[in-house]
């Protein structure tokens, strides 16, 4: 009772000894000695627990001792007779061992055997392997194969309660440089194949997106049947009933899917502005030729009426061409990112995957451009007016390449190449007209030597053409980097 | 003195990690001035909003760190070198596991710092192809590690967008003159993204950095990254970069504060300076055991009660075979398992305890005609039985502690306030807990527990002297008071040790020499009233203790003697 330093201090068993008298008896005697064969205990032993194991043998030495003893003659039966007695203490152990565990459910038998066991290990020393530190990395293989630094193998053994004493035991300072040890002695194959690359997760076709881009182009044939079924102010109403809900239905067909452009505050100025000059293109194509014709010719001299042969004709074909076409840009949008994706994941360098990409990318350019033209002939031969191919391929295809832009967040230049042509087609009605004033003939001459030439449409699809080329040009060289296809993985 | 307290995911936020330390430090540190710059975890811990803030709290800035806002602000041609060169440097220190690359990887980040003040717009700068092209260029590069070469371009995307996420405090507005520059110490919470304000705050404004550790941020990132589905290269790339990072935080912090020694082993191991390096315990509320542990009443000399939250990894079927082996001896032994499961994996868990434990003890009752019991009962905090924390503790003459993995035991924390005797496993930090106050087996061995448990239930005097002694050391070390205490010190030896050297410009551009007082320094308002009282017998700093001290109860003013 001198204090408490001496009495209490915290410590592990460092011995394999016994925990107590009882263990101590069972540890003396384990190495049954073939000289002392009637040892007294021995008898008594069933009642007490966990026993079992010693008594089993010392039954069994006793009988062959005395067999042997009895009959030392005839040898050949002394395997027969001592398989018999074997038997017999084999049942009176099984028997002592229920009779002391009542309750016995599988567990406690369990639990006496584990103590037998564990008695002789303690003995032998507790693996009796050579190498504890090779047991350790068996235990915990998978983490000593997947772990990229020893420190990894550090804060994994930790996690499994290992601490510094325990890396004792392994002769090593603490659990640091045990894990360096078993780091080092992971097995590393030079020539191991490099793991499967993980497929990233494809974006699945979905229906809803898949019907969302029908809208557009099912609430433009709507409008047109019902300018075509009705007239004088019921028309007006109707038509304009039918930009709104052309407008709402080609929001929502944009919101979600493979065409929606990436949320974020910093990104809204310049999708603004796209969306602003596509809609400046779209009713440039629907009224805009019909205005310049009009313009050169010295009108327009009324409002369009909505026919296509008024004062101010209406184009209504390149429209529902490319309102029909939101569908296979919807798709060519998804193939590509998943092809995209797909050899994201095999690709090694950045310039395999850039090389790789640009086939696919002018690919599906090219599909989404064999589509919109057999819609162009299609529309062209419902609304019975002449397919206009130059023009609806030209703006089809800008308007295409700049929502592919904005959707892998490079919305400034897709903006710039829209609002370029916006501009152009603002200009070409406005030179016309402003040269009908006094002395102002020479501004309307580019356009009508243009137009002279190729007709009123030569304007639009020169205007959108040449943006398109630009920017198929910038996406050939920006869609094909590796940053355009990553991941967002923002969190929410 | 004004304190600019750097969190992660912490303080102000209702959900915080440690938010409940930082309350208390804050709280009781009232003489000095506390600016908070937190960052926040998940759109969930902002919705959820604050804690009530104490009044010495002057300012709060917060920012996320789950989302980025790219400013749109594209770089000029000379921006645009300047950052490749600076990210082709980070690139190659995190690619080239070699202990010479540090200073690479400092300067780096110091040059990304300064780059992102000047001309902001890093956001999209460290997502952009530049910053893809300069890591597959390190991963390709002479010297870098077997695994780094393996990365493919699906590996080089997550470790860029990574490295984006973790240098967002770079990012940020917070290093002027009017706000981090203005502290005179950044203390930060934790490691990793929280350390690095304070970093960047030394690094432009020569504020001296303190960070305190409760748990290491480099290993929660290697069990969080283990558990994952990344490739070795980004795990490997994303490990030295934790790594580098951590291991410049400790090499610029004028002190590191780990909360325990295994903390402490971590950060010496990353790098840290042993002489600076102070083990500050993590303090817990004292007072509502302080009943429990003054009692002299003799506790139910037959009960050991275990207290905790049921999960596998407490390993209560080896405490229930420990106690098979105590009833033998003491066939009047009792045990009480009070705690509930937090999740259907301990739900799981406790059924099977449940079942082991009326497999192992059939009822008993005291006579023929009485009503039997069995002698493990499973309560929970709240219960009948066990209306308080303290009264289960009290219930109880031996606290077992059954643990196979273990950080730091809270629950042995509480038995020792209790006054209570214990028997733990050796665990994570059980034995720098216990010291010499309590018994201590190895894990996983039923037998050795029940040794112990026998020993103490057999010896009330022993029991008692234990308690005592498990009491006073508790209240020495793991009181509220003394973790206040060590900081409001540790404050003053950073302050005095490494102060900002602030130069004021007049308008002339020159040097206003005196601008900043020496005064200036002295913790609390020393131009306030009160504090001119006090100034006629000596330094306020001197006289004034910080008042939760004051109120350190009597015993561990004892125990530390």
């Amino acid at each position: 009772m001198s204090g408490l330093g001496e009495l209490d201090r915290p410590g592990t068993p460092v011995s394999p000894g016994a925990w107590d008298t009882r263990s101590e008896g069972w540890l003396f005697a384990e190495p049954n000695d073939p000289d002392e064969p009637n040892e007294p205990n021995a008898t008594d032993e069933p009642n007490v627990t966990g026993g079992a194991g010693v008594t089993h043998t010392t039954h069994t030495t006793d009988t062959a001792h005395a067999t042997n003893t009895a009959d030392t003659a005839d040898t050949a039966d002394t395997g027969d007779v001592m398989r018999a007695p074997t038997g017999v203490a084999a049942r009176t152990t099984s028997g002592a061992l229920t009779g002391t565990r009542p309750m016995g459910g599988g567990r406690g038998a369990g639990g006496a055997a584990g103590a037998g066991s564990g008695a002789k290990r303690g003995s032998t020393g507790r693996r009796g392997a050579a190498d504890p530190v090779k047991t350790l990395m068996h235990r915990h293989r998978e983490l000593c194969e997947r772990a990229v630094d020893p420190l990894e193998i550090a804060a994994g053994l930790e996690a499994h309660g290992i601490t510094e004493r325990t890396a004792a035991r392994f002769r090593h300072r603490d659990v640091f440089s045990l894990a360096e040890e078993m780091y080092a002695r992971v097995p590393r194959d030079a020539d191991q194949p490099p793991p499967p690359a993980r497929t990233a997760p494809a974006a699945r076709a979905r229906a809803d997106w898949a019907l969302r881009a029908l809208l557009p182009g099912a609430l433009t044939g709507l409008t047109l049947a019902g300018v075509h079924l009705t007239d004088g102010r019921a028309r007006f109403l109707v038509a304009a009933a039918g930009v709104l809900a052309v407008a709402l239905g080609a929001g929502v067909a944009l919101r979600r899917g493979p065409l929606s452009a990436p949320s974020g505050t910093h990104t809204w100025r310049p999708v603004g502005r796209t969306q602003a000059g596509a809609w400046w293109l779209f009713g440039y194509a629907l009224l805009g030729d019909g205005l310049l014709g009009a313009a050169l010719s010295g009108g327009p001299d009324g409002l369009p009426n909505g026919t296509a042969d008024g004062p101010w004709p209406l184009t209504a074909a390149p429209v529902l061409a490319l309102t029909l076409a939101c569908a296979p840009a919807a798709w060519c949008a998804h193939l590509f990112t998943i092809h995209a994706r797909r050899r994201l994941a095999g690709s090694r360098g950045l310039a395999e995957f850039a090389a790789g990409v640009r086939p696919l990318l002018l690919g599906t350019f090219a599909l989404f451009l064999c589509a919109l033209a057999a819609l162009a002939a299609l529309s062209g031969a419902v609304l019975r007016e002449p397919a206009a191919y130059p023009e609806t391929l030209a703006l089809g295809a800008l308007l295409l390449l700049a929502r592919l832009l904005t959707v892998h967040r490079l919305p400034h230049p897709a903006a710039l190449a829209v609002t370029a042509a916006a501009t152009t087609e603002v200009l070409a009605p406005a030179l016309v007209l402003t040269s009908h004033l006094p002395g102002c003939a020479f501004l309307a001459v580019p356009v009508e030597a243009l137009v002279d030439a190729w007709g009123p449409g030569a304007v639009p699809t020169l205007a959108c053409a040449t943006a398109a080329l630009a920017l198929l040009l910038h996406a050939s060289r920006s869609l094909t980097r590796a940053s355009a296809h990553a991941p967002t993985g923002e969190q929410t | 003195m004004r304190i600019g307290l750097l969190t992660e995911g912490g303080y102000p936020y209702v959900s915080g990690d440690a938010r409940l330390w930082c309350d208390r430090l804050v709280r009781g540190l009232g003489q000095h001035e506390f600016d908070i710059y937190a960052l926040s975890r998940s759109r969930q811990q902002e919705d959820e909003g604050w804690l009530p803030l104490p009044p010495q709290v002057s300012r709060v800035r917060t920012a996320p760190v789950w989302t980025a806002e790219d400013d749109g602000i594209g770089y000029a041609r000379r921006a645009r070198r300047r950052f490749a060169a600076c990210y082709e440097d980070l690139a190659r220190a995190v690619c080239i596991d070699s202990d010479d690359q540090a200073d690479r990887f400092a300067s780096a980040l110091y040059g990304l710092a300064e780059l992102a003040r000047d001309e902001g717009g890093l956001v999209g700068a460290l997502r952009s192809e530049t910053a893809v092209g300069a890591l597959e260029r390190a991963c390709r590069a002479p010297g870098a590690s077997r695994t780094a070469r393996e990365a493919r371009v699906p590996d080089l995307l997550t470790v860029a967008a990574h490295l984006e996420r973790a240098l967002r405090p770079l990012s940020l507005d917070w290093y002027g003159d009017d706000s981090l520059g203005s502290v005179d110490l950044c203390h930060a919470t934790a490691g990793g993204a929280a350390a690095v304000p304070g970093l960047l705050a030394r690094h432009f404004s020569g504020v001296p950095l303190l960070v305190t550790e409760y748990g290491v941020q480099l290993r929660s990132h290697y069990l969080a990254t283990g558990a994952g589905t990344e490739s070795p290269a980004v795990r490997a790339l994303l490990a030295v970069f934790h790594r580098r990072l951590a291991a410049e935080t400790y090499a610029r912090a004028a002190l590191v504060t780990p909360g325990n020694t295994h903390a402490r082993r971590w950060q010496e191991r990353c790098g840290a300076d042993r002489a600076k390096i102070r083990t500050v315990y993590p303090g817990m509320e004292a007072s509502r055991f302080a009943e429990v542990g003054e009692s002299q009443e003799p506790a139910d000399t037959d009960t050991l009660v275990w207290v905790g939250r049921v999960e596998p990894a407490k390993d209560l079927v080896s405490l229930l075979h420990a106690f098979a082996e105590v009833r033998r001896a003491q066939p009047k032994a009792r045990l009480r398992v009070v705690g509930a499961p937090a999740d259907p994996e301990g739900q799981a868990y406790l059924g099977h305890c449940r079942a082991l434990a009326a497999q192992l003890f059939p009822d008993e009752a005291d006579g023929v005609h009485a009503v039997g019991d069995n002698p493990v009962s499973f309560e929970e905090i709240g219960g009948p039985e066990a209306p308080t924390l303290a009264d289960a503790y009290a219930s109880g003459a031996v606290v077992v502690l059954s643990s196979v993995v273990e950080g730091f035991p809270i629950g042995l924390v509480e038995a020792m306030f209790c006054g209570r005797a214990t028997v733990s496993t050796d665990v994570g930090a059980v034995v720098e807990v216990i010291g010499g106050t309590g018994l201590v087996v190895p894990p996983r061995n039923p037998r050795a527990l029940a040794e112990a448990c026998v020993a103490l239930l057999r010896d009330p005097e022993r029991r008692a002297r234990l308690g005592a002694a498990a009491r006073a050391r508790a209240l020495e070390l793991f009181t509220v008071e003394q973790n206040i205490a060590a900081f409001h010190s540790i404050y003053l030896e950073v302050v005095s040790r490494c102060p900002v050297r602030r130069v004021v410009l007049d308008g002339a551009g020159e040097p206003l020499p005196f601008a900043v007082p020496a005064e200036a320094h002295i913790p609390g308002r020393w131009t306030g009233p009160a504090s001119r009282v006090l100034a006629r017998g000596g330094p306020g700093w001197a006289s004034t203790a910080p008042d939760p001290v004051a109120a350190t109860s009597s015993a561990a003013a004892e125990g530390a003697r």
